[in-house]
């Protein structure tokens, strides 16, 4: 698909989600629709009914009804508005958890590869932000006949009033458009200048609060503020520079209503003393001079949709995300957990990561897989435990393909430990429980303490109940806990990810030695690119260039030259 | 709320009053527009169109033209004055966000900083502005009616007072309302973070039911927040109807009465005016400006101010003027009984530990990752306070006033500014540092081709775009040149090479009555000290490196004796280095407040993009 085709495709998604939320808010939608045109219909009555009321007035005749009209014109749509001021949050507020519930259902259905399209910071956005501002969509659908109506109506009635009036409005609002624009000298430098400063008092403060400590023990706090806060007069220089520049802006535009406003009333007056218009009429042509300006808000309604239009784009290319869709099958009952991978081929970005892997990883036994950077280990591991699937070749489980397998049998049976684990679930007990299903406490703690995770988080101000956001973890100590989830969940293979890299070579050993004797799991594969782990192994995989090299133990593959190599870069 | 006694807002206006008086001056002027605009509409009637003399009409109106331009004029200088409110509080608020994160190493006072700062800075100026344009429209609008026809505000005024009174008196639940909802959206803002960012960890662990569960709660829990929010808008409605809508019929049911009282009829459609034209969108703007930004500024101002998380590195007294009042007799480091733990309910850290070092020693402390290693270090140099026991320094309290003469601490990620080579080096100098002595420092460390590669003392240096040695090699001659006999080094050097680490232990164990405690990084460490203290819970020990071969399991262990080794590859020693070569100072350097930096947390980051195991394009 070309881009345009495909920018064309996004669009039409887009449209078609907001066109689904909508109907899904029909009722909602249809009711506030209805509020508006009550209401913006009363707004319009109600000048030329409180004109025609206050010449009644004037000639002293009995106007009981008209007053009670006006009154209603005033109550009832004040009834209407906070009716609908209640609905279109409420409604606003449920489409958006609906669109936000959904989308969280694609992107956890998607998993990983979800991330190989947006980044989680812009996943977020469209979670939190986009559906928001696709929620409000039913709203403003409501609201644009408001803000149609109203003006359109307001230059009707001033013509049916007299045909003068709209003409003088019509001519003259651009004319005074153009003429206070004449005076705008927009600048925008002051705001450059600005987010400039605020960049260099940011970047400042990242290095003084990276040094904390340095400066901590050296006691030069004060001295280091006044260093990072040396941009702070400018940045104030600007900020005024640019409220002077708003000042005059906003100078502009609040003349232009009244000084519109002014020349239908001289039109009306000088109607007024030929008799053509009554002092009711020249009431309502100033109130309807006023809902005609609404023109100007109708831009920003229009944006408004824009906005939503967009959201709703992005949302959809949320849902778009390919889900992993998983089978019905369970495991053999007697297998024992070896791992398979035939003419597996991967491709990252366009290159090709893998391409011809073999590999048998024997059902009890620990393989490491080693190689250069970039070689492919990682994605070899996200294969080998279905974070994603091949390109092309296969990939089984005691004989059964990872893709027929069951989601919750998949997840039970495969585990992984990670060299940057996320630490969820809340609290340092919850991310250690965290997974398909919740292991007893006592499962956990002897996790924690087969990697070498007791201790520190022990140590910890509120031990396993301490928040994770509240636990300052070195690299090492998040590799620990993630690996003591993964051991507290282990089935019958477990993959690890480079997950011991930032652990010191004692832990490493101790880590190890636990994973061998005291971890459930059958079947290991770990990526490493410490020696000491390929010596550990019962075999060694040597991937180079994509391609597995050479397979069996390492006192074997050390006489080759080229896996020795593998440890010295 | 805003009106809260000893709110930083009210403090801030009280201290700009005479900012508040222009304020006020230029707001005045813009009223003038809001008064005419009823005013000389009635007289423009009264005198001219309807008395048949339509020049003096137009007369009235042109006077009108020119009060909406003067009052424009106002409302462009008004702006100025909201700018004097509002840039000082915005400063006052960075000074106060910098100062903090300068006491707690927060790296999340930079989002504070940039985002929050803003918000604040914005929603304040937006509430003086709505509330001064509605006193100040108000009280021309009443000044206009008055001069009109003073009866017209007792017709006017009542339900204007009535609807204020109902807008004020839900003010308050509102503003909980709004505050509940802004947590709510928080809250659910960074659980869909931590999902999308653990995406991975999710989907290896099975766990997107339990995400989906609790998510989708917190989505909930916003969706209930809203509709509670969205019930107070009706009292908000029900306001501004009544203040703003209403007098209208009370003003028609009174008007043959007013008639029959001298009012004129351009009074009467002044005065409609003033209601429909002046009141009503001020009030409009007032109870939509108050009810939400209201609440969102009080939120994020008590976060700007109110006291973070307790530092974990309590603030030392400030050490400028005093002597190093060190007693050259007393030992260099003593602890006596230190116990230390990072909360109640934590286990120590440190128990009962007893260290004397005599001047001139050299002390190694070796143990695995995690075991307490810096939380020593930190509490030799007073950076933490033991939970019971003594720690002294050169005779003096670890945390007395001058603690930086007497020791200083490089931690493990060497911290450099902007600035010139020179200012770095001299950092820990209050006396004029000639030359000759930094370059000296710079060879004995063995940095000298580094300050000559940055091209000399004077020369500037951006953090960036020095590798993790480079940085270390900055902080350590920096630290060599400070006047402190005691010199803590915590895995200070872990990014130089074995040799380059060596020279710059070395040096510093060469200083003249100079101390030094290393916190270990390589086994190398250890052989060259004269005492070793190893660290590993209950098994904490101290001695030679002798003696603790002889003695010490975890010390033979940790040296590496106690592993099987299939081959000595020189290759082996590269990869059994305790740590990882890493480059700090990376976008996303958390900053760490506890034990072990940042560094690994940073490396682990660079692997998982290298590795490019989940990246696309």
């Amino acid at each position: 698909m070309t881009s345009t085709a495909l920018h064309e495709a996004t669009r039409r998604d887009g449209d078609r989600l907001l066109a689904t939320t909508l109907r899904t808010a029909a009722p909602r939608t249809a009711a506030l629709v209805l509020i508006a045109t009550a209401s913006t219909g009363a707004a319009l009555l109600l000048p030329a009914v409180l004109g025609h009321t206050l010449d009644l007035l004037l000639k002293g005749q009995a106007t009981r009804r008209w007053v009670a009209l006006c009154a209603a014109l005033v109550c009832v749509p004040a009834a209407l508005d906070a009716l609908g001021e209640y609905l279109n949050a409420t409604t606003t507020a449920r489409t958006t958890a609906r669109l936000r519930r959904t989308a969280l259902g694609h992107v956890l259905a998607a998993g990983p590869r979800a991330t190989a399209r947006m980044t989680p910071g812009d996943l977020v956005a469209r979670l939190v932000g986009n559906a928001a501002q696709a929620g409000t969509a039913p709203a403003t659908v409501a609201g644009t006949v408001t803000a149609v109506v109203g003006p359109i109506g307001g230059i009707v009635a001033l013509a049916l009033l007299d045909p003068w009036l709209a003409l003088v409005f019509l001519a003259g609002a651009p004319l005074l458009a153009l003429l206070l624009r004449a005076f705008t000298r927009a600048s925008t430098d002051s705001l450059a200048g600005y987010q400039r400063l605020q960049g260099e008092l940011a970047g400042r403060l990242m290095e003084a609060v990276g040094g904390a400590r340095t400066i901590a023990a050296a006691g030069t706090a004060a001295r280091e503020r006044d260093r990072v806060l040396e941009p702070l007069p400018g940045l104030s220089r600007h900020g005024h520079r640019m409220w002077r520049v708003q000042g005059r802006s906003s100078a502009q535009a609040t003349a232009l209503v009244p000084l519109l406003q002014i020349a239908v009333l001289a039109v009306a007056g000088l109607e007024l003393s030929r008799g053509a218009l009554s002092v009711g009429d020249l009431l309502a042509a100033s109130r309807y001079a006023v809902l005609a300006t609404g023109v100007g808000m109708l831009v920003g309604h229009l944006g408004a949709l824009v906005h939503g239009r967009t959201a709703a784009r992005r949302l959809a290319e949320v849902h778009a995300l390919p889900p992993t869709v998983h089978g019905t099958r369970r495991l053999p009952a007697d297998g024992d957990g070896t791992l398979r991978l035939r003419g597996v081929a991967a491709e990252r970005g366009g290159r090709t990561v893998l391409r011809g892997v073999d590999l048998v990883v024997p059902g009890g036994s620990t393989t490491a897989v080693v190689g250069r950077s970039g070689t492919g280990k990682s994605v070899l591991a996200e294969l080998a435990g279905r974070l994603a699937d091949p390109d092309a070749g296969e990939i089984t489980l005691d004989g059964v393909p990872l893709r027929e397998l069951a989601h919750d049998e998949l997840r039970r049976q495969v585990g992984y430990a990670f060299a940057r684990p996320a630490l969820l679930g809340g609290t340092i007990g919850g991310t250690l429980a965290f997974g398909s299903f919740a292991p007893p406490p006592e499962v956990v703690v002897d996790a924690a303490r087969a990697a070498c995770a007791d201790d520190f988080v022990r140590r910890l101000p509120d031990g396993y109940d301490t928040a994770c956001a509240a636990a300052p973890l070195s690299g090492g100590e998040a590799q620990r806990l993630g690996l003591a989830r993964a051991f507290a969940h282990a089935g019958r293979l477990l993959i690890l990810d480079d997950a011991t890299s930032s652990l010191d070579s004692v832990t490493e050993s101790r880590v190890a030695d636990a994973l061998l004797h005291d971890v459930a799991a059958r079947t290991r594969l770990i990526v490493a690119h410490r020696l000491a782990t390929a010596e550990r192994a019962d075999r060694v995989a040597w991937l180079d260039g994509g391609r597995v090299r050479a397979v069996g133990p390492h006192t074997e593959l050390w006489r080759l030259p080229g896996y020795r190599a593998v440890f010295e870069g | 709320m805003p009106n809260q006694p000893n709110h930083p807002l009210l403090t801030h206006l009280s201290r700009h009053r005479r900012v508040l008086a222009v304020l006020a001056a230029w707001s005045a002027v813009e009223a003038a527009h809001t008064l005419t605009t009823g005013y000389a509409l009635a007289r423009a009637l009264d005198t001219g169109f309807l008395a048949g003399r339509p020049a003096t009409g137009l007369l009235w109106l042109a006077a009108a033209a020119v009060a909406v331009v003067v009052g424009a004029y106002g409302t462009g200088r008004t702006f100025r004055g909201v700018a004097a409110l509002v840039e000082p509080f915005r400063d006052a608020l960075v000074r106060r966000v910098v100062t903090r994160a300068l006491g707690d190493g927060d790296a999340a006072a930079v989002s504070r900083l940039t985002h929050q700062v803003e918000i604040a800075r914005d929603t304040f100026a937006g509430l003086v502005m709505v509330t001064r344009s509605f006193v100040f429209t108000a009280a021309g609008a009443l000044v206009g009616l008055f001069l009109l026809a003073p009866v017209l505000l007792a017709v006017v005024v009542p339900p204007l007072l009535l609807g204020l009174g109902l807008f004020l008196a839900t003010l308050r639940p509102l503003a909980r309302r709004q505050e509940a909802f802004l947590v709510a959206d928080e809250a659910l803002a960074q659980s869909c973070g931590e999902a999308c960012a653990g995406l991975r960890d999710i989907a290896a662990g099975g766990g997107e039911a339990r995400v989906r569960t609790d998510t989708g709660a917190l989505v909930d829990a916003e969706l209930r927040a809203s509709t509670a929010l969205a019930r107070w808008s009706v009292a908000r409605a029900a306001a501004l109807a009544l203040a703003g809508r209403f007098p209208v019929v009370p003003l028609l049911v009174a008007t043959p009465w007013l008639l029959d009282h001298g009012v004129t009829p351009g009074a009467l459609v002044g005065a409609l005016a003033y209601l429909t034209q002046s009141l009503l969108p001020a009030l409009q703007s007032l109870i939509h400006g108050l009810g939400t930004s209201g609440s969102r500024l009080a939120v994020v101002v008590r976060r700007l101010t109110a006291p973070g998380p307790a530092p974990a590195s309590a603030p030392i007294p400030a050490s400028a003027p005093a002597p190093a009042v060190t007693d050259a007799t007393a030992p260099a480091v003593e602890l006596r009984r230190v116990t230390f733990g990072y909360g109640a309910h934590a286990e120590p850290v440190v128990r009962d530990l007893d260290l004397t070092l005599p001047p001139g020693t050299r002390l190694v402390v070796v143990g695995p990752s995690g075991v307490g290693k810096s939380t020593l270090a930190y509490l030799i140099a007073g950076l933490l306070e033991p939970s019971s026991g003594e720690v002294r320094v050169g005779g003096a309290a670890a945390r007395a006033e001058g603690a930086a003469a007497r020791r200083v601490l490089i931690p493990q990620e060497a911290y450099v500014f902007s600035g010139t080579v020179g200012d770095n080096l001299r950092y820990l100098r209050d006396d004029p540092v000639g030359e000759r002595e930094v370059l000296a420092a710079a060879e004995a460390i063995g940095a000298d081709a580094l300050v000559r590669r940055l091209g000399g003392l004077d020369a500037p240096v951006t953090p960036d775009e020095l590798s993790a040695g480079e940085r270390q090699l900055i902080a350590l001659v920096r630290a060599y040149l400070s006047p402190a006999p005691v010199a803590l080094l915590d895995e200070a050097a872990c990014h130089l090479d074995p040799a380059a680490e060596a020279r710059a232990e070395g040096a510093f164990a060469a200083r003249p009555g100079g101390t030094l405690v290393v916190v270990a990084h390589r086994a190398g460490s250890a052989r060259r000290a004269d005492r070793v203290l190893v660290m590993d819970g209950p098994g904490t020990v101290a001695g030679t490196h002798r003696e603790l071969m002889a003695r010490s399991a975890s010390y033979r262990e940790l040296m590496g004796g106690g592993r099987r080794s299939s081959h000595p590859a020189g290759a082996a020693r590269d990869a059994d280095r305790v740590h990882p070569v890493a480059r700090p100072g990376l976008p996303g350097d958390g900053g760490h407040v506890v034990a072990h930096g940042s560094v690994r947390q940073v490396e682990a980051a660079r692997d998982l993009a290298d590795g490019g195991a989940l990246g696309g394009e």
